[in-house]
């Protein structure tokens, strides 16, 4: 019961309290909060419960009016359709492929533009600041045209090399905001000026001193870009497009585009949840870190 | 030692910058120049690329279908930017505050974060069909409805908001919130707390807290947010594109999506471009005030 109480007294802004006058109004103010915050958990929260449950249904069961809330039986059998209806185990590994591949270059070159522009004054280093984050703000759909012809001119499309190319520069100027912040925060200069004492180059005291160090910070940067490739829908539609090649992404939404999500529901479903574990593994990885770490950087700066 | 550090700097900081010009800059430059020219793919063969000034953009601005498109992109990005905003101050304030399962509460509201937006767009076509919504069946059984809504295909208006427009609002914030209440929670970390405490000794209710503590001094961060949100809304794609495609009758039809419709439906990369031309001209404005305004907090 003290669960219940310390929530109320302790609501909204201000610590735990033991004690202490809680007004009328006070208590009034916190019955709406937790009545509207328990409405939106039910927002929140439905479609995820519904996608769940569909994904377990037989496509009989699925189609019941009133809908069922539990499922009356649980069944993988969508799971195999959906293997069958949408490639879907080819699909995955394609996206894993691109995510995986485009995650590693795009946070290798973000370590190290982002380790100088955070350490180093130099000429042009605030222009290069500027560009980069400009092309992280303006939204993407600005520049696919010349994209999807340079990809074209490259003879690139339907392959693995165009998209990862596509993707490394969707993904570059995020990552190098994020370990910017990161590097600055978390790295002391010290650290590479004492290697540099004992010996080390520039690049020697990066490579030795500086990354080692990071590791966490370059780690959790690398999961942000792998999602940003996983999730994208947009360059995945333009640049693989055909058959085999597909990302995940565009298998669900050309399914549905086809109409699949209606005819097979719970194929659809099977698919949807397929496509979000990934994500949701590395969400629990740096669920911790994000919160601490990175948006206080992403924040300041 | 000196240029030493120099050329140590220039060659870690080429290979971003040399992607981030092929692949950002050089392409939204491209994107600008190609609004134009007459770039009809099919026709592009034997007629080549002529320089046709702002031809495109009078095409488009004559087309009532962008019209109506522009004035939806707007509302779709003021709806779902004050609506989550909303949101995620009401769960940033819940979050800070010290209650037994907090943790679990806050892993609970960032669930949508790990949901691809494909995927989000996908659950709630299927969470929203006519026929089989849950939503439907629970306000028909309490009698608040006597026919199913048509969420994403009701055509009827009021002005310019429609329950397809809505209801695809709904989803964007529900994908987008996590993110905003995260980056509110860091920036709450940043107030003082003998604020709220000297607050209470004079016996400040909560709500008087939230208004003359919390707001003013979160002011910056949401300035910031409200920036971001803005930029990202009036380019959004996808969870328009899957769920309506622009439909029914163009009520939820945003600029992206016409855009991406003009090249990769009907072929005509210049009204395409000359449509996205208008989201790179209303960022850009933002963004140079954005950049500004971070410069002048930074600098000296």
């Amino acid at each position: 019961m003290t669960g219940i109480a310390d929530t109320l007294s302790t609501f909204v802004g201000g610590r735990a309290r033991e004690s202490g006058p809680s007004s009328k109004a006070d208590m009034m103010t916190k019955a709406v909060v937790i009545v509207v915050a328990g409405l939106l958990l039910i927002y929140i929260l439905l479609p995820v419960f519904w996608m769940l449950k569909s994904s377990f249904q037989t496509s009989f069961d699925i189609r019941q009016m009133p809908p069922q809330w539990i499922p009356s039986s649980f069944t993988l059998s969508a799971y195999n359709d959906a293997g069958v209806l949408i490639p879907i185990w080819r699909y995955l590994f394609n996206s894993t492929l691109v995510s995986l591949v485009a995650s590693v270059v795009a946070t290798a070159m973000a370590a190290t533009a982002a380790y100088v522009l955070s350490r180093f004054r130099f000429p042009g280093a605030t222009t290069i600041l500027t560009l980069i984050l400009v092309t992280q703000l303006i939204p993407p759909i600005t520049r696919v045209f010349p994209i999807y012809s340079i990809i074209q001119d490259l003879h690139l499309l339907n392959t693995y090399t165009g998209v990862i190319i596509a993707y490394v520069g969707f993904s570059l100027p995020f990552a190098v905001l994020l370990l910017r912040g990161y590097f600055q925060s978390s790295c002391p200069p010290e650290l590479a000026e004492a290697a540099m004492v004992d010996g080390c180059g520039y690049f020697s005291a990066f490579w030795r001193v500086v990354l080692p160090v990071s590791a966490p910070g370059i780690a959790a940067v690398g999961i942000f870009t792998f999602l940003n490739a996983w999730n994208d829908f947009l360059w995945a539609s333009l640049l693989v497009s055909s058959g085999e090649m597909k990302t995940i992404q565009v298998g669900i939404g050309d399914f549905a585009s086809e109409g699949g999500g209606i005819t097979y529901v719970n194929a659809f479903m099977a698919a949807c949840v397929l496509a979000t574990v990934p994500a949701l593994i590395m969400f629990i990885f740096m669920q911790r870190w994000l919160v601490s770490g990175l948006t206080a950087g992403s924040v300041k700066n | 030692m000196k240029r030493q550090q120099r050329i140590f700097c220039y060659l870690m900081v080429a290979p971003a910058l040399l992607f981030t010009i092929v692949l950002g800059i050089y392409p939204m430059l491209a994107s600008l120049q190609m609004s134009f020219l007459e770039f009809d793919l099919i026709r592009v063969r034997e007629h080549g690329t002529p320089f046709v000034g702002l031809r495109n953009y009078i095409t488009v601005m004559q087309d009532e279908r962008f019209v109506q498109t522009v004035i939806n992109t707007v509302l779709f990005t003021a709806i779902a930017v004050s609506t989550v905003v909303a949101m995620g101050l009401l769960f940033s304030q819940l979050l800070s505050a010290n209650f037994r399962g907090r943790t679990f509460v806050r892993m609970l509201v960032c669930v949508p974060w790990f949901v691809p937006p494909v995927v989000a767009a996908a659950i709630w076509m299927w969470l929203l069909n006519t026929d089989r919504s849950p939503i439907n069946f629970l306000l028909r059984e309490w009698g608040w409805i006597d026919t199913n809504i048509k969420f994403l295909t009701d055509k009827n208006t009021w002005g310019p908001f429609s329950i397809p427009m809505l209801s695809v609002a709904a989803v964007r914030v529900w994908n987008g919130l996590p993110f905003v209440v995260i980056f509110l929670l860091a920036g709450l970390q940043s107030i003082p707390r003998d604020l709220y405490e000297a607050a209470e000794v004079d016996g400040a209710t909560l709500l008087q807290k939230f208004r003359y503590i919390t707001l003013p001094l979160l002011r910056p961060v949401l300035v910031v947010l409200l920036i971001l949100l803005t930029m990202t809304g009036l380019g959004h794609f996808e969870i328009n594109f899957i769920m309506t495609g622009g439909g029914p009758q163009n009520l939820t039809n945003i600029m992206a999506v016409y855009s991406y419709n003009e090249a990769f439906t009907f072929f005509r990369f210049d009204t395409g471009s000359a449509a996205s031309g208008l989201i790179l001209i209303l960022t850009g404005i933002i963004c140079v005030f954005y950049i500004r305004s971070q410069a002048k907090a930074v600098g000296p």
